[in-house]
């Protein structure tokens, strides 16, 4: 999936006016924030294990190499083919050879952001493989011809009206009232993929280096049937998501579970460790894992490592006020909402996503919802800074923050400004809020009042009071 | 540049990027398990968990649940039983299951030929090798050839689980994988379930609508 972040001030225009978008993220984002609290609460542990998963992210990233180095040399002493590759075109070569040299026809796809970061589907089809999106969400996503919007939920942005309409329009299925009955219809177009798949594809939410095993967590039990009855499993995983030792998984079970989705666990945590052995009932012949990198050592070396301790969870995203405003597809590429603002500048380009990191209110609501501490808000906060030190910010916006700063440092020049425009909002507002503004401080009044300046300014009252006391 | 070239250079940028590292030791593992829970405790609350997980458990001799299992069964549109070759404790429940329905017993290799069609009318009965209490999880591992067909096809999945074999935390269910786990272990909390359509949980996707637990306990 290319990047298309240039256009997010437009895009997210659009999408407050989509009344139907506007519904559908109503819903979700009040749902999947109602679950994810009432799991949190019930958990009693949960910040001391927010505190030592970030401990544990932590560590393992400054010891990444030798972790990885482990990670492969376990995976291949049980069988397993592991594949590195730099970026995305060197990940796409790699996975058209291995389709081609396993003989695949079909893939059958469970959803994955590695995945997508590096366009897989492309290098299918210049493969000559069909593959067949397996994932619930990302099956509609796909149907209706949209981009994921979630990094978990990929039809996050349709409502189940919205859903009923593309299985009519495309599959020519009768209208569907409930969730229920729209499962069903994909169940039954879909489950006949897996038994005459030669391939299936999915990520990995974690890889562990002391056995070599990919953990994969999933509900709907696609990811478990594309690992198990497909004669190849590839697996795409970003280099990051190497944990050291089976003892480390439980807290990021618990805390990945409750944060994506309010559960103790998913349905299903498939543990994965080589390809079938002599005897075993099920599992791939051949056991294919693509680590790719894409951005993500760079990211290790400079000031935003801690972005990589993030375990894909979701959380910030229906924290985000932004997000719940405006959903995924102004984001323009794999990752939206907050942690989307600070990946996509790092993996793709800051120039490529200049606009991401202002795409926020920095209330700080990501951070205080991300399970492993990945400090958000400083994080956008610091791109903001280098989004301005690379020359991607406008000269007006300069020119602006700069007299900004220039009054803020001066006093008196602030209470002379404070009681110009003191006086000037009485003399034109009569003391209301002011409902519309000239260029260019038309933006502002658009969609809401600007508020009247206050008779006295604060710094005034505050002294008044503190004489009064004292 | 070869494959192993790539990897050799992929490993050296990671080291070099990590080689100033000021950071702490990582904390110890464990450190919010649960704390170790009494036998008959443990029954008590994979009950409570697995339940509100969405599955339905019947505890007692395989013998004193065999109607309300058939109910059960048939209330869900079930006309067909199986459970793997090698697996002699499932077999028998199935068996002993038969007359109630009447059910009919095929073999994992007719539902899985069958197609959806053959599973959707299917309960496959397993033996499970564990179950954690903690979160009322159904453990499945391929160890010496078992096949994770009964949970992975059908419309129902009955677990056999003995109540000696829970564990109380994560910590002890991963901890007995052991050094070289089974090649695929399944940890089972729940029917298979979605809830990419509006953020509401439908269940059935691609795997059972209803997850049982036969929860043996010693006599």
């Amino acid at each position: 999936m290319e990047p298309d972040s240039r256009a997010f001030e437009r895009n997210a225009l659009k999408a407050l006016s989509d009344k139907e978008l506007q519904d559908a993220l109503e819903n979700a984002v009040g749902r999947i924030e109602a679950r994810r609290a009432a799991a949190v609460a019930s958990f009693d542990g949960f910040e001391a294990a927010r505190e030592r998963a970030s401990g544990l992210r932590r560590e393992t990233l400054s010891r990444l190499g030798d972790h990885l180095a482990r990670f492969i040399e376990e995976a291949e002493k049980r069988g397993a083919v592991v594949h590195v590759a730099r970026d995305a075109a060197q990940a796409r070569g790699i996975v058209a050879r291995v389709a081609r040299e396993e003989g695949v026809a079909l893939a059958v796809r469970s959803k994955s952001t590695a995945a997508e970061e590096i366009s897989l589907d492309d290098a299918l089809r210049e493969a000559g493989v069909e593959e067949v999106e397996t994932d619930l969400g990302g099956y509609v996503a796909r149907l209706a011809g949209e981009p994921p919007s979630h990094i978990l939920s990929s039809a996050f942005h349709m409502t189940r009206e919205a859903v009923s309409r593309v299985f009519e329009g495309k599959l020519g299925e009768p209208p569907a009232a409930d969730a229920a009955t729209l499962s069903a219809i994909a169940r039954k177009r879909l489950e006949e993929s897996f038994s005459r798949a030669g391939m299936g594809v999915s990520g990995a939410n974690f890889l562990v280096a002391e056995t070599g095993s990919v953990v994969l967590l999933s509900n709907d039990g696609n990811a478990r049937a594309g690992a198990l009855l497909p004669r190849v499993h590839l697996v795409v995983a970003g280099i990051e998501k190497v944990v050291p030792r089976m003892a480390d998984l439980p807290v990021f079970l618990r805390l990945l579970s409750r944060s994506a989705s309010g559960q103790p666990l998913p349905s299903y945590v498939s543990i994965l460790t080589g390809p079938r052995r002599d005897g075993d009932a099920e599992g791939p012949q051949r056991l294919h894992v693509l680590l790719i990198d894409c951005g993500r050592s760079a990211i290790l070396e400079g000031k935003y490592r801690d972005a990589l301790k993030c375990i894909r969870c979701g959380a910030c995203l229906s924290a985000c006020p932004v997000y719940g405003c405006v959903g995924g597809r102004p984001y323009g590429w794999v990752y939206p909402g907050p942690i989307g603002a600070v990946l996509t500048p790092l993996l793709a380009g800051l120039s490529e996503a200049a606009a991401l990191p202002d795409a926020s209110t920095l209330c700080g609501a990501c951070s205080d919802a991300c399970p492993v501490k990945v400090p958000l808000s400083a994080f956008l906060l610091e791109l903001r800074s280098d989004t301005r030190f690379q020359g991607l910010k406008a000269p007006a916006e300069i020119a602006w923050a700069k007299g900004y700063a220039s009054v803020m440092k001066r006093a008196g020049v602030l209470e002379a400004l404070e009681r110009i425009l003191g006086e000037l909002s009485r003399l034109v507002s009569k003391g209301h809020p002011l409902s519309g503004m000239p260029y260019p401080f038309a933006g502002w009044t658009e969609r809401r009042d600007f508020p009247s300046v206050a008779r006295r300014p604060f710094r005034k009252l505050w002294k008044i009071r503190r004489g009064a006391r004292e | 540049m070869t494959g192993d070239d790539e990897r050799a250079l992929l490993l050296l940028r990671l080291r070099s990027a990590t080689e100033e590292c000021p950071c702490a030791p990582a904390p110890p593992a464990g450190g919010d398990a649960p704390a170790p829970v009494a036998a008959e405790d443990r029954a008590a609350r994979f009950a409570e968990a697995f339940e509100a997980a969405g599955g339905l458990l019947f505890a007692g001799p395989a013998e004193s649940v065999l109607h309300d299992l058939g109910e059960t069964l048939r209330a869900e549109g079930v006309t067909a039983l199986f459970s793997p070759e090698g697996d002699a404790a499932a077999r028998r429940v199935a068996e002993a299951l038969a007359p109630f329905g009447p059910f009919t017993l095929v073999s994992c290799a007719e539902v899985r030929e069958g197609g959806g069609a053959a599973a959707a009318a299917a309960a496959g009965f397993r033996t499970a090798e564990a179950g954690i209490a903690e979160t009322g999880t159904v453990i499945e591992t391929s160890a010496d050839g078992k096949t994770h067909l009964p949970g992975l096809l059908p419309k129902v999945h009955v677990s056999l689980l003995s109540a000696s074999s829970l564990h109380t935390g994560l910590e002890d269910a991963l901890a007995a994988l052991g050094p070289d786990p089974p090649r695929n272990v399944t940890f089972c909390s729940g029917p298979s379930r979605t809830a990419d359509v509006g953020q509401v949980f439908a269940p059935g996707v691609f795997g059972p609508v209803k997850t049982i637990v036969l929860l043996l306990t010693s006599p």
